[in-house]
């Protein structure tokens, strides 16, 4: 009785937060409300039983995300106070003035009930009990490498997705820079003492936690997109609190830390080729140390690339 | 076949820690790439279908590669196309020794390279979710590379087209969930073994087809087209019109012949035509209004994506389908060729003139020959005059409807290539028109006019080999 009261709880919050987050007149509260939202979704992976998905969203869908569009509102604000000299960042909110606006919303509405029946017609027609591929991942588990099957699947079943996945996310930075210079946050820590010396401690920290992530994801919950995703938190803290810049203005240091995970990623499967003939397929029995070796140069780059996409932009030299 | 992937790729990557090797890199990826597809045509050609299971698996468990004919062709096309815009790019991008030219090359290479590898990864992979993962790689690189040109207008067509290019994205991974809930399987022949009819795979199919068609710029979904590849780099519009756009539509054949062939019925067949002959009337009238050149390809893409989906229609029954297929991918080749080519062409014109008005466009011939010439081949090839590919791949359609009894698939046709003869008429009268002294300013590199005229040639030209494309199109195609 208790679970089944904890879950229909969770998916009222879940469906409110949302309805709150796209709807607030106050676009700040938006934003706290999408990041509280995030945390929410990561309960109902939890509640799935899939905790790297729980831990993924949580730091990624909800953390990283939620400040990227706090730093996308604040530029906005800042941008729109200097054109007019106004308050802005104020939503129209869900009712507008405009009566050909609000025409349009009721049509969306009503596509989108039409389209949530169809999905839950759809979905209610499939098979009750899922067959899905789960047996067949546990039995070939023990010639993965690895003991954790999430891992399993995303390193060596289906480790082509990863690598082309690891390609998505430099393109998303290349594109990023390629659009525009991106714009340093004003912060300079000899104000704040005591802010340093607590970074002094959770910096470190958080790289120990981002490795350990990775260690661990062989046969746990964790893994190269969970542990770069904390090494992105403690790059975007070490941003706003003005550290590293020195580093991070060394152009081709930070670029090679971007592509390392495509290079090493990419460079393995090629190896491996000539190896064992196969695209990615690891030589016997050395499978575990291979995936170690790749989510490593993986880590990196994600945690680089997550992290510095907070700047908006490439960082300039001024 | 993994050369094809990981040779762009890392190129990529390289290109983008190294940017003053940029172009030396999309070379270097150019020659794996080229060597790659030879010795695969080869082997397709002695030895057919070709497959490779990456990490040693198989399906369903792991993800397979396949390389038939379609695949092929596909895969030299987009070589072909690449290899050409590599070489234009250089002199194109260099125009001008400012920091926004050089800032432009530096991420372009990189860009460039991840749509090669995103358009091979689509073409040889056999899993659905996999290929989501290459359609995410194709639509962001298209949308980057749209946004290179940095002005105001561009960065708005790139942020429509990103929104649709997600949301579409959105919709096939939906899809995709549906399929591997019903059938545990998201490989493509696994699929087609496991498919039963039933409201699961059908509400798939249709959110699948939905985001497939709206990246396919079929009409009506293809508002977001004529913006992003009329303002976009010449070299990038060239790109998108000749391939990223057919990326899509090879997924739907893929999909519709393929994994899901229970479901191609008459009635979505007769769906599909009518979609795709209004997208050639729409795209064409607009085309004849348009005052930009660029704008003017650009509906004509528009336009020409509608013969392609005639296909459907023309695949209903048993007599036509074969040449219907066929049909359809040499049109598909053709315009590819075509495409680049007035693009280009286009690019040239923007260089030598400062601007893309057709009614100052007086003289073109005489200013630019070798460009005119490009210029009034690909529009042979678009208005489908002997012995052009689009020749060829129109008349096999025109003969694949009248033999199946589908009158209404020629009257579009015919009606289509009247239309298409007017709109290349209006911008060759200008170009043979006596030059008005002021309008033509800069000179333009031979090279950037010689590509533009090689693929003219090679679209012109593709009706002479149309027997090598049938002979490849037959191997591991949708039929007994």
């Amino acid at each position: 009785m208790i679970p089944q009261l904890l879950d229909g709880t969770l998916v009222l919050v879940v469906v409110a937060l949302a309805w709150r987050a796209l709807n607030d007149r106050d676009l700040f509260r938006g934003v706290i409300e999408f990041i509280a939202l995030g945390l929410l979704l990561a309960m109902a992976w939890l509640r799935l039983r899939a905790p790297d998905l729980a831990l993924a969203e949580a730091a990624v869908g909800s953390g990283l995300t939620g400040a990227l569009i706090l730093s996308a509102l604040v530029r906005m604000r800042r941008r729109e106070q200097a054109a007019a000299g106004q308050p802005a960042g104020v939503a129209t909110g869900p009712w507008a003035k405009d009566r050909a606006k609000n025409f349009s919303r009721v049509l969306l509405g009503a596509l989108s009930v039409a389209m949530l029946g169809t999905l839950a017609w759809a979905a209610l027609s499939l098979p009750a009990k899922a067959r899905g591929l789960t047996a067949e991942a546990l039995a070939r588990l023990p010639d993965s490498g690895v003991t954790n099957p999430v891992t399993a699947v995303l390193l060596n079943f289906r480790a082509y997705d990863t690598l082309l996945e690891i390609g998505v996310l430099l393109l998303a930075i290349v594109g990023v820079w390629a659009l525009r210079r991106g714009e340093w946050p004003a912060a300079d820590l000899r104000e704040r003492p005591l802010l340093l010396s607590l970074l002094r401690w959770v910096l470190p920290l958080l790289a120990v936690g981002a490795g350990y992530l990775l260690w661990i994801g062989a046969s746990a919950p964790g893994g190269a997109f969970q542990g770069g995703a904390l090494l992105a938190g403690a790059l975007v803290l070490a941003l706003l609190s003005g550290l590293g810049r020195r580093l991070l203005r060394r152009g081709r240091l930070v670029r090679t830390g971007l592509t390392i995970g495509v290079l090493v990623f990419g460079v393995a499967g090629a190896v491996a080729l000539g190896w064992t003939g196969g695209l990615l397929q690891y030589p016997t029995g050395q499978a575990g140390a291979w995936i170690l070796v790749i989510e490593a140069a993986a880590l990196v780059s994600i945690g680089l690339t997550l992290g510095l996409l907070y700047l908006g932009g490439r960082p300039g030299e001024k | 076949m993994s050369g094809l992937i990981l040779g762009p790729l890392v190129a990529a990557a390289l290109a983008f820690t190294f940017p003053k090797r940029g172009r030396g890199m999309a070379w270097a990826a150019a020659g794996v790439v080229g060597i790659a597809v030879l010795s695969l045509i080869r082997a397709v050609l002695g030895g057919g279908v070709q497959s490779h299971r990456v990490s040693g698996w198989g399906a369903p468990l792991g993800i397979d590669l396949r390389a038939d004919g379609l695949a092929v062709l596909l895969l030299a096309l987009t070589a072909l196309i690449a290899v050409a815009v590599t070489g234009y790019a250089a002199p194109y991008l260099r125009a001008a020794d400012s920091p926004e030219a050089r800032h432009r090359e530096r991420y372009f290479w990189p860009l460039l390279l991840f749509l090669w590898t995103a358009l091979n990864a689509l073409f040889l992979s056999r899993d659905l979710f996999n290929l989501y993962v290459a359609l995410e790689l194709l639509g962001f690189a298209a949308v980057a590379l749209v946004a290179l040109e940095g002005k105001g207008d561009a960065l708005r067509a790139a942020l429509r087209y990103l929104f649709v290019s997600l949301s579409a994205s959105l919709f096939y991974l939906l899809g995709v969930a549906l399929v591997y809930g019903q059938c545990a399987t998201v490989d493509l022949a696994l699929v087609a073994e496991r498919a039963p009819r039933g409201p699961a795979l059908t509400v798939a199919l249709a959110l699948m087809t939905g985001g497939l068609i709206a990246k396919a710029a079929l009409f009506p979904l293809h508002f977001w087209l004529p913006p992003a590849h009329a303002n976009a780099p010449a070299p990038v519009s060239a790109l998108l019109s000749a391939l990223v756009v057919k990326g899509a539509f090879y997924l739907l054949l893929r999909l519709w012949f393929e994994a899901l062939p229970v479901f191609h019925t008459p009635a979505a067949a007769r769906l599909f035509g009518m979609l795709g002959a209004a997208a050639i009337l729409w795209g064409s009238i607009n085309a004849l209004t348009q005052s930009r050149l660029k704008l003017l390809i650009a509906y004509s893409t528009v336009a020409q994506l509608g013969y392609l989906f005639l296909v459907f229609p023309l695949m209903t029954g048993r007599d036509g389908r074969f040449g219907a297929w066929c049909g359809g991918l040499l049109l598909l080749g053709a315009h590819a060729c075509a495409k680049t080519a007035m693009f280009l062409v286009a690019g040239n014109i923007l260089r030598a003139a400062g601007h893309d008005r057709i009614r100052e466009l007086a003289g073109i011939a005489q200013v630019l020959p070798v460009s005119a010439f490009a210029l009034g081949l690909a529009g042979v090839s678009l208005v489908g005059l002997p012995p052009s590919g689009g020749f060829a791949g129109k008349w096999l359609l025109l003969s694949a409807g009248l033999r199946e009894g589908q009158w209404w698939v020629a009257a579009v046709i015919l009606v289509g290539s009247l239309l298409a003869a007017a709109y290349i008429m209006r911008v060759m009268t200008r170009a043979f028109a006596p030059a008005v002294p002021g309008t033509w300013v800069r000179p333009v590199p031979p090279i950037m006019e010689g590509t533009a005229l090689a693929l003219a040639l090679v679209a012109v030209g593709m009706g002479l080999a149309g027997s090598w494309f049938v002979e490849l199109l037959w191997l591991g195609g949708p039929w007994p």
